[in-house]
């Protein structure tokens, strides 16, 4: 039984928050659909931002291009979220979040999936993954590197 | 601000823990009255009268924004309302707001006051409102992110990197009980807490159990701030506002200044300023108020400030130099971990607490003797940093 019986809950108490693509990030979106991670580099000065703004937050140029990442990682830190989350993730416990370093430099939060817990280390590889969740939204997500 | 221009001249403060029935509003005008009468003042000397943000609350938040406090407490002097917020960080940004109003010359008496009640909400209104608050809504609450599971991360982080034990990460909290237990408004103030009991709580975000998780709590704290021409004037003991310093990182962890685990740099870089500007050191400090919040930002600050080697700290704290009779005093009053935590009012906990320690006040939790305090606050996903030297001298 899951949470929402167990406690009698509505729909929107377990409805899971998805998230809602802004102007300037919608072709992340619509990348990640084609299994694709992009970035948003600026063309002024070769920054890349993740998350991406709306303008460079190092020059501040509108001028940008989206660049295909590699889709490869380093694990720099995690946690198991076993307890005491919003009802919304109750029925995913236990799941991992971690810290993860791309190759192209930037450091973003994600799940661990496909690895047993107790093999998740410090400094491992990792590769993203996709994940559909709804019919506009695919999640990526990052699996011990298989290389 | 020049050393030592300002002082603060008297406190108050409401039991800290769980009180439904006990209005923010009434919270606020108690330990207002509180402030007033520790401070020896006329409430009509009062010229601005400032609020820290509840968090979640907003009809006190409106009410007080629409000048309730100051017609409430009958402060007919009262030139200046406001409120402010910086989340965790309040406590800094609305007394730096005080110290602006005070050096503009329209008063020279100001009350400051926070108040929380988070009982009036539900468990899982408050598990959304904080796994939400400071996560990205499009790039990390999608994964389940929680503020428990981010200091996880960092816990989880900084053992690997620093080699310090999880044990050593309890003692924090067994630490901060310790000195909660000498504090009649604390939360948690009756049962004494040992490492095994820690680690053997019920596992919320590994490595992290319920008592390694700090609990939302209602409570609220007042002070009067004035110049330091004034407080010698009305004052036998006041304290002074030595020293600052600041800085901010980041809004997301994932983009913080600096990278490295523990942040030990961007943290002690601000430390250092604070030090110079106060014409202090380390050694000079008789406490650390510091705000953790979560144990591993405890022994992030710990390391930062100058007294133990980086990645240490954990040592240091788990040899009991942290706890009461210990040769460094640290978070007197059992900080969020044992005290409660008030939201925005952490910090101002932490800041009374200090002014108590330095007044010869803190009864049971008194430090003897103590002469500097290096007091510390921040907020968001740990986005900035304030280090404040306060004296009950001028160096």
């Amino acid at each position: 039984m899951g949470i929402k019986e167990f406690l009698n809950l509505s729909d929107e108490d377990v409805k899971k928050p998805m998230p809602k693509p802004t102007k300037w990030s919608k072709p992340f979106w619509e990348g990640t659909k084609q299994h694709k991670f992009l970035l948003k580099k600026c063309k002024g000065c070769g920054n890349i931002d993740f998350p991406p703004y709306l303008y460079c937050t190092n020059c501040m140029s509108e001028d940008h291009e989206w660049i295909e990442a590699s889709g490869k990682g380093t694990l720099f830190a995690y946690a198991i979220n076993v307890f005491a989350v919003p009802f919304f993730f109750w029925d995913d416990l236990p799941y991992v979040v971690a810290m993860i370093d791309m190759d192209e430099g930037m450091r973003i939060i994600s799940n661990i999936v496909q690895c047993e817990h107790d093999k998740i280390k410090n400094g491992m590889r990792v590769e993203v993954v996709y994940e559909e969740v709804s019919p506009e939204i695919t999640l990526p997500k990052w699996r011990p590197a298989k290389e | 601000m020049k050393k030592g221009e300002f002082a603060i001249i008297g406190t108050g403060e409401a039991p800290c823990g769980n009180y439904p029935e006990r209005s923010e509003f009434e919270t606020a005008y108690r330990v207002a009255k509180m402030a007033i009468e520790d401070a020896g003042i006329n409430k009509n000397e009062i010229g601005a009268i400032l609020c820290a943000q509840h968090i979640m609350g907003n009809e006190y938040n409106t009410e007080m924004v629409f000048g309730r406090l100051p017609e409430a407490i009958g402060a007919k002097g009262c030139k200046i309302t406001c409120m402010t917020s910086s989340g965790g960080a309040s406590s800094f940004s609305i007394r730096k707001t005080a110290e602006g109003i005070l050096h503009s010359g329209e008063t020279d008496t100001v009350l400051v006051v926070h108040a929380q009640r988070f009982s009036q909400f539900t468990i899982n209104e408050q598990a959304k409102y904080f796994s939400i608050a400071g996560s990205d809504l499009e790039f990390e609450v999608p994964y389940g992110m929680t503020y428990n599971s981010l200091a996880a991360m960092i816990t989880q982080g900084y053992m690997t990197y620093t080699g310090t034990t999880i044990e050593q990460i309890a003692s924090v909290c067994v630490a901060c009980r310790k000195w909660a237990m000498l504090q009649p408004n604390a939360m948690f103030n009756k049962k004494e807490l040992t490492v095994e009991k820690v680690l053997s709580a019920r596992m919320v975000a590994w490595p992290l159990t319920t008592l390694m998780c700090n609990v939302l709590a209602d409570g609220g704290s007042a002070y009067i701030m004035t110049t330091a021409e004034k407080a010698r004037r009305v004052c036998s003991k006041p304290v002074y506002i030595l020293s600052d310093a600041s800085d901010y990182s980041h809004r997301l962890v994932i983009r913080a200044k600096d990278k490295a685990m523990g942040g030990i740099d961007f943290l002690r870089n601000i430390a250092k300023k604070a030090y110079e500007r106060a014409g202090l050191g380390p050694g000079d400090m008789d406490i650390f108020e510091l705000y953790g919040s979560y144990p591993i930002i405890q022994l992030m600050l710990l390391d930062a400030v100058g007294i133990c080697e980086p990645g240490k700290s954990g040592a240091m704290v788990a040899s009991g130099e942290t706890s009461p009779g210990g040769k460094r005093p640290v978070t007197t009053n059992g900080e969020a971990l044992s005290y409660g935590h008030t939201g925005t009012g952490v910090g101002f906990g932490l800041f009374v607490e200090s002014v108590r320690q330095l007044q010869g006040k803190a009864g049971r939790a008194q430090v003897p003797g103590a002469r500097f305090i290096m007091e510390n606050t921040g907020g968001g996903a740990f986005m900035d940093c304030h280090f404040t030297i306060l004296g009950n001298e001028i160096p």
